[in-house]
């Protein structure tokens, strides 16, 4: 048990920073975005959601040249609009301005909220302006009474809303779809990150061998050291 | 080495030994160079400091090849590095990590002169030379860390350039000086721009070459701080002393492979660190008109942000982050043990560093993290064990009782 709250606070120590602004119900927990950044496949299924649902509003400027986007039909070098005075933030760097985690927690945790000019709300971005875009495929949520908080006080966002009505995809599918939507924003933040890590095993790899040679070499030299020493 | 032997050399060594005094200075610096033979573990960081100064300088060549520096081209050709320029994300991820892979040696090269008193007599100069470096480090990483453009460039700028306008009378007159406008604009980013690829390496390089001279002028300390010179053989060299070259280069070899392991881990694995080497909040473009919540410098500077934060007074909390910085210069001669190494020094001086490193640890994790009474309180609190470390020091050191020194190095 006290390992577990070690873990946590350790894991919560951690988390703050990416995601300390517009957090504004206590304990709250982000969910972990259950992503593979070198699954093409699912990159590939969220650059054409992200075409068809997402582009109408957000840009991707940084993605000019970028061979996924363009063949997923994404539309990088348009005019930014604007919806009620605010206009969508290009989303090329969000996966690491705000880390995948929050962005899968913020897509999924939309409910419905009478005082906001756009009926709904968000759990981690109260008072978010974006309209609740993925409702006709989540379906609708709302708020539950009575929210169950663990030991730590630490609650998920399913714990505090509940789906009413299920929308055009079964619960599977659309948590398939917001995890390659979120999959797709993480390559977009970062195009180089396969290539990064294949390039870093070799490196590592090598450096073990060379530290065995030089580990070799400097015995050989310091056996007339030790000589000395006696 | 003198003329007569000079002149013996043939072929193309002794050619060039005619018109330049190259095996000379090979020798004296590296081939008879006699280093104490008992270097320990924290005799690495020297030599890491130097390979990391050497990977900053020729990744910053290439990133400066494509860097556009002003405010309305930097966010975005740093983008255009890390996408579509060949390897720019590796020449970036390597810069950003070198520059905590720095303070992070550097720190670490310091306190080994701290517990072996390498500051000492005869090596007051190599020590305060040692902290100019220092000095300008911070200069140089705060001026880099100004250029990706994005809201923790922009805000960590406005912060730091303010610590100026602290200052009574020509504060303001300062402020607008240094930032060159009335707020942090384009115009300042091209003038850090210009010191942090130019002026700051430039000094960095005479200034790591002139350590290296005093050094090799005194020698160097060793764990047990006495005088290998003490006992010499016939040719008067110490018989406690081995050529640099070739023991310690490649002793350093093996080090300098196993700090690349940790420093490539991070760079192809982890280069944001959990947001302490790259900050999340430096993916967003500058934006004036938005504060981020919480703004923090790099992790190296936070020790003194912590001391600045402490103190309720903004001037007197400027002055006392600055002292933070210089008392360390006059650590030589705060120092009135008669031994250099913590190995024979008493329990005063133990203790001492102990509450010394708690408190800069510390101050560095409460530097991080936002403000709270409680917080504030730690921070008085390891900031007087910061500076009793340094200001008790004449007492306890000349007071205390030391153990008795060895004729020659242990070990």
């Amino acid at each position: 048990m006290k390992r577990y709250i070690l873990i946590n606070l350790l894991a919560l120590s951690l988390s703050t920073p990416l995601w300390a602004e517009g957090q504004q119900i206590e304990g709250l927990e982000l969910e972990v975005a259950p992503i593979h950044q070198d699954d093409m496949a699912s990159i590939k299924r969220g650059a054409t959601f992200f075409a068809s649902t997402c582009n109408s509003c957000h840009t991707l400027t940084y993605l000019r040249y970028d061979k996924i986007a363009k063949d997923a039909g994404i539309v990088t070098n348009k005019q930014p609009i604007s919806i009620n005075g605010v206009t969508p933030p290009d989303l090329s760097l969000e996966a690491s301005a705000k880390g995948v985690d929050w962005i899968y927690t913020y897509l999924q945790s939309f409910y419905k909220d009478k005082t906001t000019a756009s009926g709904v709300n968000n759990l981690i971005f109260p008072g978010t302006a974006m309209p609740a875009v993925l409702a006709p495929y989540q379906g609708e949520q709302v708020l539950v009474e009575k929210p169950v908080y663990d030991l730590l006080h630490h609650v998920e966002w399913y714990d505090l809303i509940k789906p009413m009505k299920q929308g055009n995809m079964k619960p599977d599918e659309f948590d398939q779809t917001v995890t390659d939507l979120v999959n797709f924003l993480a390559y977009a933040a970062e195009p180089f990150h396969q290539e990064q890590q294949r390039i870093g095993y070799w490196v590592l790899g090598f450096l073990i061998v060379l530290f065995v040679l030089m580990f070799l070499l400097k015995k050989e030299y310091w056996k007339d050291v030790d000589k000395m020493r006696e | 080495m003198n003329e007569k032997e000079m002149s013996e050399k043939t072929g193309l060594m002794g050619w060039i030994d005619k018109r330049y005094p190259w095996t000379p200075f090979w020798e004296k610096h590296l081939s008879k160079y006699y280093a104490p033979r008992n270097f320990n573990f924290w005799y690495f960081f020297g030599s890491f400091s130097l390979l990391v100064f050497v990977m900053q300088i020729l990744t910053g060549i290439w990133l400066v090849m494509e860097y556009v520096p002003t405010a309305e081209g930097s966010f975005a050709s740093i983008q255009h590095i890390m996408r579509e320029v060949r390897f720019g994300w590796l020449l970036r991820f390597m810069h950003t990590t070198g520059a905590s892979a720095f303070f992070v040696v550097i720190y670490l090269h310091m306190y080994r002169g701290l517990i072996y008193g390498s500051y000492q007599k005869p090596r007051e100069l190599v020590w305060l030379i040692g902290m100019v470096i220092y000095f300008c480090l911070l200069m140089e990483a705060f001026t880099g860390y100004v250029l990706p453009w994005g809201q923790m460039s922009y805000w960590g700028a406005s912060v730091i350039t303010s610590f100026a306008s602290a200052i009574p009378y020509i504060g303001d007159l300062l402020l607008t000086w240094l930032r060159g406008g009335f707020s942090v604009t384009g115009v300042s980013l091209h003038r850090f721009f210009s010191l942090h690829v130019i002026a700051i390496p430039l000094l960095l390089a005479v200034l790591i070459f002139v350590h290296l001279v005093a050094l090799h002028h005194v020698g160097s300390n060793n764990p047990d701080g006495i005088d290998i010179k003490k006992h010499k053989n016939k040719e008067g060299i110490p018989l406690d002393g081995i050529p640099f070259h070739p023991y310690y280069t490649v002793k350093d070899l093996v080090g300098v492979v196993v700090f690349l392991f940790i420093f490539c881990a991070i760079v192809f694995f982890s280069p944001q660190m959990g947001g302490f080497f790259l900050e999340p909040d430096n993916y967003v473009l500058a934006n004036p008109m938005v504060t981020p919540p919480e703004i923090s410098p790099a992790w190296y500077m936070t020790p003194f942000y912590a001391m600045l934060r402490a103190v309720p007074n903004k001037l007197m909390g400027v002055i006392t982050m600055a002292a933070g910085i210089a008392i360390m210069f006059v650590l030589p001669w705060l120092d009135r043990s008669r031994v250099r190494s913590i190995r024979y020094k008493g329990t005063y001086s133990k203790i001492a560093i102990t509450v010394f490193v708690i408190s800069f640890i510390g101050l560095g994790y409460l530097g991080h993290e936002g403000v709270s009474t409680m917080r504030t309180l730690m921070a008085r609190i390891f900031t007087v064990g910061y500076f009793g470390f340094f200001l008790l020091m004449p007492f306890y050191s000349s007071k205390e009782k030391t153990k008795s020194l060895p004729e020659r190095v242990t070990g």
